[in-house]
């Protein structure tokens, strides 16, 4: 499997803040806060919010972890603890973003932008635009491009997370790519 | 006046190769919105704050095991 940048864990000396944690808790820590935060920034919007996110993410981890018995990757274990307090966090604060007027069936129909390259002029206006279009995406599949870009998990991984079948994740991943698409390009 | 305008006709000139140098090294392509987001990701930085909190906070549940600053301390 290959190995993305977001994956890549950091040794200590380049992230000196993780010394004084536990050892293991620590190694977990390094390999996967990065894609937790990430996680938690794109579903709440507000990197405020994901700092506290994922504090209390990687709390509630250290306080569970020994009931953490293997049977799944720490990552995708870390993501249905982030998953499940980001949800708690969207119905506590109201801010359940719903696809505002638009009509699924229309995009399904438009042109398909999808399976074009999606040219990005501005490196530096990336992460708001990204951001634009995620929040008028429908939860569901902002969830699911979110985890099936983290190349570290499979597709049935992704289906458990989500709760429900491979075929149902890739299905409904077409429609997520060709909708994100055509919302991105409007951005410019 | 005239070599004053050539100079800045010049200038001006240079400067534009430089914004035009300057957009193409900022543009990029992606070839899926996964890549997009996985270079979005990339550029995230976790902010050093979290780790510093959540020590804290683990240190407030429970006594930090003895091996813990035994390691730190170099026992």
């Amino acid at each position: 499997m290959v190995k993305s940048p977001v994956d890549e864990p950091l040794l200590d000396e380049e992230r000196p803040e993780t010394r004084s944690l536990a050892p293991d808790f620590a190694q977990v820590y390094q390999e996967h806060s990065r894609a937790i935060y990430y996680l938690a920034l794109r579903l709440l919007g507000d990197p405020q919010k994901a700092e506290d996110a994922t504090h209390d993410v990687f709390l509630k981890a250290f306080r569970k972890l020994d009931q953490f018995r293997g049977q799944a990757a720490v990552r995708t274990w870390l993501y249905r603890i982030a998953i499940n307090h980001c949800r708690n966090l969207q119905v506590t604060w109201h801010q359940r973003h719903v696809l505002s007027g638009a009509d699924e069936a229309v995009w399904d129909h438009t042109a398909a932008p999808g399976d074009s390259p999606l040219r990005v002029l501005e490196i530096k206006e990336l992460g708001r635009r990204i951001q634009t279009v995620l929040d008028a995406l429908p939860e569901e599949y902002r969830l699911l491009l979110l985890l099936v870009a983290d190349e570290e998990l499979s597709y049935e991984e992704v289906g458990a997370l989500t709760e429900q079948t491979c075929d149902a994740v890739r299905g409904k991943l077409h429609r997520a790519r060709k909708l994100f698409a055509a919302l991105f390009q409007k951005t410019e | 006046m005239k070599h004053r305008t050539r100079l800045h006709s010049e200038q001006e000139q240079q400067q534009t190769v430089a914004e035009n140098q300057a957009r193409q090294t900022a543009s990029r392509e992606f070839a899926t919105v996964e890549e997009l987001l996985r270079h979005d990701a990339a550029q995230t930085t976790v902010p050093p704050g979290i780790a510093r909190r959540l020590e804290k906070s683990i240190g407030q549940t429970q006594p930090l095991p003895q091996s813990w600053w035994k390691s730190l301390l170099g026992l």
